[in-house]
């Protein structure tokens, strides 16, 4: 009986005026203007402000029938439902719009309390906005082609329904005007109260959203686009417009995701690789708040500069970040374990934190007012902070950590150097990141003391150091550094049968450079227990003959009676025989030339 | 008779250690260790005659052919301790180097020959990079002996290798190396499931009161590998009072598992062992029969 009640309703919402489709609505057959329509409305709204919206976090708990509502700005937590839920509900200025159960309902962003429902059958909701009297959203058809739009007043009454087959983005309402972008470079100007479309913007990159924040109108997806009196030139692509600088991030993570896309309850992992900034000012220049933007990458909240990309400051998060938005001054997280933090926007340091109280499966946060108060935690040096993030043992972290592996290998002080080494050192560091720390630390120059503390370690199963220093990339470093104290830890290393093939080479390699006499008879041990090694692994006899030749370098005639042994013995290593020729042959002509002059 | 029998628990331990590196796990190789204990193989138990190592055995070690060296290698392994005057021979060929399999064979030598002067040369090779060559110098070492071999086979407890760490493990035991008790407990704690062996030969009424203690928080199998040897030692060094009361927590379990190393235990029990101690062992399988019949554990 209700279900036939409501058909009724609809039908009769649509015959007396609510439902009108104008037939040149979203038509391609359109001329370019020039601005000139869209100029008008601009001038036309003139002085009509903008609301300022509801600074909320939203949650979807339960069985994915409960919306939870924390304000951010006072007020208390309050919950709605059970009610069922076939999208992520949306928050536009101060209203939170769901869609469930064959209805579209409106609640109160401060208060949860329900202001309005709507049947809509099975129509999915993917876009709103609103502008304090009057709720546009924008829905799909179950076909998945076409959209539908509604106006709704706060009275429930619906002002305006429109059907179109063209695909609409998230609109935006301001002053009774509906500004609706669609076709990814259209945004139409609808009048709400005629159902004409008294202006049109063309824009030439990808546009699907429309929105309002700080007393501004944008639009966009991939950029923003603001309207002001350079709205009118965006045909010839001189609207004022923002984008994020390019810079590589992990997972590609996207700033908006397209406005006609349906956003399912359950938080997926694009809501945890996300994008966020925010715009200035309505009017001046148009840039980004506090120069920043922040990006997500599951537990990984990092900021950046918005001149050039620069990582700025990196926080890692107790649990995922599946939602988020900036702020004037901060950004403003929430997380799988329902709580909501507010990270400064300079530092990183957590200013504030709000709890759900339960965790969610998905949150949507909006914030147009707030400006978090309060002093900052202090978040530590920028290595301290990247080091955090690197040891974090999550999985799925591994791409990131990558990206602030590289950021860290930019710092010139020694702490970024120990940071390299306990990475390399960690038994739980992935292989893809450990390949990567090894590779870094071979090329640093400075943290000489990290350096032989480290090489000081070796793999002691009893004592769990169940990985060794990363003996190789450290000779490497070392070797460079010409630090000569690492001698007698590297001939240490050779000797290390849990050390890699490749560790050894490396350390046999730096002796070369560092050994001294003091270093001869371990170096004579290994000579003697591995000049018949076989030729795989091929690190072995390249560090034999490495070795030989610093024998040959520091024994004397007893170096040199070890080496040519070597050469004379038919089980030695082919390969290894052959360069230590080469290199007996090598010195045996340069001591000809420096004693030849002598002779004379 | 009870030393003698703590010893082939010992020996046939070695043993083990090489079918848990041929695949059959820990429990192939406690069941490996608990039928030898009971049914001693005679060879383990009589002087086997030597063979002389002959001089013509001695030139081949000094031969420049792989073939030739690795037949005196052969050779003095059959003669084992007739070959001591191999010794100097093979630890030169070690120390000037050899080809990673002749490096085995001549380790492998060495322990056979079981002479201490072996000790130093094979404790380089307790650290050769050839997981393979490093199992058969600390092998090498237990049989070689000495304070070297002792200080060795503790640092190679921590190895990276288990085999290694049990090897060591069980020889630290074997050599009597009763200052090693603390890195016995420390490996036992880290699952090296063969200190218990050596733990239970060596422990002092303190040590003995701590492997106790591990009832419960350690497999049974791997902490009963330890309290079958310590069972078994003499009076003077574990208390028949001890060992009751041992008996007793054992019985507190009530679990198949213990009924059955009850029985185990009895049926091994010396003629001439403690009469008070096998009572206890009779009364422990008479309250533990409940478990064994319901199959507890």
């Amino acid at each position: 009986m209700r279900a036939r009640l409501a058909f009724a309703w609809m039908l009769a919402v649509v015959a007396c005026g609510g439902g009108q489709t104008r037939p040149n609505l979203f038509s391609t057959d359109w001329s370019d203007d020039g601005g000139q329509s869209i100029e008008a409305v601009r001038v036309q709204m003139g002085g009509a402000r903008v609301p300022i919206g509801a600074d909320v976090a939203i949650g979807v708990t339960g069985n994915l029938d409960t919306i939870v509502g924390l304000p951010l700005g006072g007020g208390a937590r309050w919950k709605f439902g059970p009610h069922r839920l076939e999208a992520r509900p949306l928050v536009a200025s101060d209203v939170v719009i769901g869609c469930g159960g064959g209805e579209l309902f409106a609640l109160d962003a401060a208060t949860g309390k329900r202001l309005w429902a709507t049947p809509t059958g099975t129509l999915a909701l993917h876009g709103a906005g609103d502008d304090g009297s009057v709720t546009v959203v924008t829905m799909s058809s179950v076909t998945g082609t076409g959209a539908t739009l509604l106006a709704v007043a706060r009275d429930g009454s619906v002002l305006r329904r429109i059907e179109t087959d063209k695909d609409l983005g998230t609109p935006a309402v301001l002053a009774r005007t509906a500004f609706v972008p669609w076709g990814n470079q259209y945004v139409t100007a609808l009048d709400l109260a005629s159902g004409a479309e008294v202006g049109r913007i063309l824009l030439r990159e990808r546009t699907s959203r429309a929105w309002t924040t700080g007393g501004g109108l944008y639009f966009g997806e991939v950029g923003l686009f603001r309207l002001d009196e350079h709205i009118k030139d965006s045909a010839k692509n001189q609207a004022s417009h923002l984008a994020l600088p390019t810079r590589e991030l992990p997972g590609s993570p996207r700033l908006m995701a397209p406005g006609d896309e349906r956003l399912a309850p359950t938080s997926s992992a694009p809501d945890k690789i996300r994008l966020y900034a925010r715009p200035s000012r309505p009017n001046g220049p148009f840039t980004f708040d506090d120069d920043r933007f922040y990006a997500t990458y599951f537990k990984l909240v990092m900021g950046f500069t918005t001149d050039k990309g620069s990582l700025a400051w990196v926080h890692t998060h107790s649990s995922d970040v599946i939602a988020g938005a900036a702020a004037n001054g901060g950004v403003v997280i929430c997380d799988a374990e329902g709580k909501v933090s507010v990270l400064a926007a300079k530092t990183g340091g957590l200013v504030a934190e709000f709890d759900f109280g339960e965790p969610l499966k998905s949150c949507v946060v909006q914030v147009d007012g707030f400006t978090p108060t309060g002093v900052a935690q202090d978040s530590g040096p920028f290595a301290k902070q990247l080091e955090r993030a690197l040891e974090n043992g999550d999985l799925e972290l591994a791409t990131a950590q990558r990206l602030l592996l590289r950021e860290l290998a930019t710092l010139a002080d020694e702490e970024a150097t120990k940071t390299l080494i306990d990475i390399a050192s960690d038994p739980r560091t992935s292989p893809a990141l450990l390949g990567d720390a090894r590779a870094e630390l071979a090329g640093r120059r400075n943290g000489a003391r990290f350096m032989l503390e480290a090489l000081g370690r070796h793999y002691d199963f009893l004592k769990d150091v169940l990985r060794g220093p990363p003996v190789g990339p450290l000779a490497q470093a070392l070797g460079a550094m010409n630090e000569k104290g690492a001698a007698p830890l590297l001939a240490s290393h050779l000797l290390d049968p849990a050390d890699t093939d490749d560790d050894v080479m490396r350390a046999a390699a730096a002796l070369v450079l560092l050994g001294s006499s003091a270093e001869v008879p371990a170096m004579r041990q290994f000579f003697a227990m591995y000049r018949d090694a076989p030729d795989d692994p091929a690190e072995i006899p390249e560090a034999v003959v490495s070795v030989g030749q610093t024998l040959l370098r520091l024994d004397g005639s007893a170096g040199r009676a070890t080496v040519e042994s070597a050469l004379a013995h038919p089980f030695a290593n082919s390969m290894a025989k052959a360069k230590l020729r080469a290199i007996v042959a090598a010195a045996d002509a340069e001591k000809t030339v420096q004693t030849g002059p002598a002779k004379r | 008779m009870q030393r003698s029998t703590g010893r082939c628990v010992r020996l046939v331990a070695l043993v083990a250690i090489g079918l848990l590196a041929i695949g059959r796990g820990w429990a192939g190789a406690r069941g490996f260790l608990r039928e030898a204990a009971a049914n001693p193989p005679p060879s383990l138990t009589a002087t086997p005659g030597l063979i002389p190592f002959a001089k013509g055995s001695l030139a081949k070690l000094k031969s420049s052919d792989a073939a030739e060296i690795k037949v005196g290698l052969d050779d003095a392994r059959l003669s084992a301790k007739a070959a001591l005057p191999a010794v100097p021979v093979i630890i030169d060929l070690l120390q000037n180097g050899l080809p990673f399999s002749l490096v085995e064979s001549a380790i492998d030598a060495l322990g056979d020959i079981e002479s201490e002067q072996a000790s130093a040369t094979l404790s380089f090779y307790a650290r050769h990079r050839s997981v393979v060559i490093r199992r058969s110098a600390v092998k090498a070492l237990v049989r070689t002996k000495g304070t070297l071999a002792v200080k060795v086979l503790r640092t190679a407890l921590s190895d990276e290798d288990g085999m290694v760490r049990g090897v060591a493990a069980i020889g630290l035991g074997t050599l009597h190396a009763k200052d090693a008790l603390g890195d016995l407990f420390l490996a036992l704690d880290h699952r090296v499931n063969e200190a218990a062996v050596s733990i239970g030969e060596l422990c002092g009424s303190n040590e003995c009161d701590s492997l106790e203690g591990r009832l419960g928080r350690v497999p049974f199998d791997v902490i009963t590998s330890g309290l079958d040897p310590l069972l078994f030692r003499p009076p003077v060094e574990v208390s028949d009072d001890a060992k009751v009361k041992l008996i007793g927590r054992l019985r507190e379990l009530g679990t198949a598992e213990a009924n059955k190393f009850l029985r185990d235990t009895e049926a091994r029990w010396p003629k001439s062992g403690s009469e008070r101690v096998k009572r206890a062992l009779q009364q422990g399988i008479q309250a533990t029969a409940g478990g064994a019949r319901s199959g507890g554990s």
